[in-house]
């Protein structure tokens, strides 16, 4: 696999705090990479050293299979980015931004317009952008970023502050961009409902270590699937199930199965059935993210 | 370079520099006019005005204006996460600090020119008959631009280190307004480099190619230029964005 990112190693510490320690990350060619973590996790950190706004404390970084700290000009000629709450200078117009950017990146002037055209800012083109709304300064943002139409995106938790339409507009402007012009993207988000959606491949970042890496439908197998069934007597249905030898729980008068395949599920939908307990829901409960942390922490701790 | 320059150029143009441009020499202007010495028989007027208005001008507004271009430049980079945007691109911080330094030496010689046209707008208002003493004054607004170079230096190193825009403003308040003491003293004066700047626009001073010896103009001018600039220079490129 070709990975458009390989960090060995990644350090960084800050006096005697480590904020990102011995990161081996890896990102393939066109795929979208979730950066999840919680906040104060160093997803900022090493966004910053991957762009070499920082440098790192040791480790190396490869962006393209070249070295960041020999060829960064190269590097960030093919790179858009968004660091951290949106950049921009107020005194300028939304245009204006983007024109003292492509003075430096050298691309046509067209440009402005298309990518503004892309993030649904036209029409606020020529207003300053101190009159922005976070959203409209966000999307801003993500148009410098696409400016010079750049092979790989990192976009720093670039739904911040948007909507839940802007949210998904974004959302579907970076599916398109992977899908359709084949970019690689990295997406860093606190929440995992914000990626879930576009992400192909995840890394979860924390308190400085990359304690999961693999393709988003393995972390879903990695999220312990819960299964809440609804029945007529919850108590005597959960005795049954645990008499079956089945990891099952009672709570709030409704029975949880847990860790749950589809076979386990028809088992105990089966067993209940056959025994005379009515079955009125059978729902699948999602982890949320922090479900999942927690549960990935809790792995970490236990090894 | 270029490109760097041209986009500078673009955010600063925008920012309401042009007050700030004419403020020194139309201080300069206002007092030359106001100002009513008697003029020696034998003397040329324009010199005397030169000598006056050189005073608030070279003394003053010159290095205070300076700052002020200094932190302007640096200002809008601070507000909202510019600094950030600039170095993601393709650009290394020496050449963003060498640009900005760049364009405001740019700026202050155009302010020199600007007060080259005040001293004569005065001259002319008044009637002066006596023919402009050309090559004096030229002397002098070289000079005067040449010993702000090290200021310059300072205080964009100042305005990259602090975010807020009057802290440098106060660094470099606190260094010109003894200047006004400094110049008149012959052992301080010629050492100390906020004082450089009249006294290389005085036009009472040596007859070499500056008004200045060689020596003064390259150990004060040339010494603390080297110092500021590469001070803020290196700062530059470890200061965490």
């Amino acid at each position: 696999m070709e990975f458009i990112i390989e960090t060995s190693g990644l350090t960084k510490k800050f006096g005697k705090d480590t904020a990102v320690s011995g990161l081996n990350m890896k990102v393939p060619k066109g795929e979208v990479y979730g950066f999840l973590g919680p906040n104060g996790a160093g997803k900022t950190t090493t966004i910053r050293m991957l762009l070499g706004l920082m440098k790192p404390t040791s480790g190396t970084i490869h962006i393209f299979q070249k070295d960041l700290q020999k060829e960064r000009i190269s590097i960030l000629k093919r790179v858009g980015s968004l660091v951290e709450q949106p950049s921009y200078y107020p005194h300028l117009t939304g245009y204006e931004n983007l024109e003292a950017i492509r003075k430096i990146l050298g691309v046509p002037e067209k440009r402005i317009a298309a990518v503004l055209e892309l993030v649904g800012l036209s029409d606020a083109a020529h207003k300053k952008v101190k009159g922005y709304s976070l959203g409209m300064k966000q999307r801003l943002g993500i148009a410098a970023s696409l400016l010079h139409d750049p092979e790989l995106l990192i976009l720093d938790e670039p739904t911040n502050g948007l909507d839940p339409s802007g949210m998904k507009e974004v959302r579907n402007l970076l599916k398109r961009l992977a899908e359709e012009e084949g970019k690689t993207i990295v997406i860093s988000s606190h929440l995992l409902s914000e990626i879930d959606q576009v992400a192909t491949t995840v890394g979860v970042l924390l308190k400085g270590k990359l304690i999961f890496q693999d393709s988003i439908a393995a972390m879903r197998k990695q999220a312990q699937q819960k299964i809440k069934l609804r029945v007529s007597d919850g108590e005597e249905a959960w005795r049954t199930l645990l008499s079956r030898g089945m990891k099952v729980d009672f709570k709030e008068g409704a029975v949880f199965l847990e860790n749950a395949s589809d076979e386990k599920a028809a088992e105990a939908v089966a067993v209940l059935v056959e025994n005379g307990f009515a079955v009125y829901r059978v729902e699948e409960q999602k982890s949320s993210l922090e479900e999942i942390f927690l549960q990935m922490t809790k792995g970490e701790r236990d090894k | 370079m270029l490109p760097i320059l041209q986009s500078e150029w673009f955010k600063l143009r925008k920012a309401k520099i042009v007050s700030v441009l004419f403020t020194g020499p139309l201080a300069g202007f206002l007092l030359g006019f106001t100002i009513h010495g008697d003029v020696p028989e034998g003397v040329n007027p324009w010199h005397i005005l030169l000598l006056f208005m050189n005073v608030i001008y070279a003394l003053l507004f010159l290095p205070l204006m300076t700052g002020v271009l200094a932190g302007l430049i640096c200002r809008y980079e601070h507000q909202a996460g510019g600094w950030k945007q600039l170095l993601t691109l393709p650009v290394t911080r020496g050449k963003v600090f060498t640009g900005k330094y760049i364009i405001l030496m740019a700026l202050v010689l155009f302010i020199q020119l600007l007060y080259l046209g005040a001293v004569y707008g005065v001259g002319w208002a008044k009637g002066f008959t006596e023919p402009f003493p050309l090559e004096i004054v030229w002397k002098s607004i070289f000079g005067g631009w040449i010993a702000s170079f090290p200021l310059v230096a300072l205080q964009l190193w100042m305005s990259i280190l602090f975010k807020n825009f009057a802290a440098p403003l106060a660094v470099n308040a606190v260094f010109t307004l003894p200047a006004i003491l400094a110049v008149q003293s012959e052992r301080f004066g010629p050492y100390y480099p906020w004082g450089q700047p009249f006294l290389m626009m005085y036009i009472g001073g040596g007859d070499g190619v500056f008004f200045v010896p060689w020596e003064q103009l390259l150990l004060v001018v040339g010494g603390s230029f080297l110092v500021f600039f590469l001070g803020g220079y290196i700062y530059f490129q470890r200061k965490a964005v």
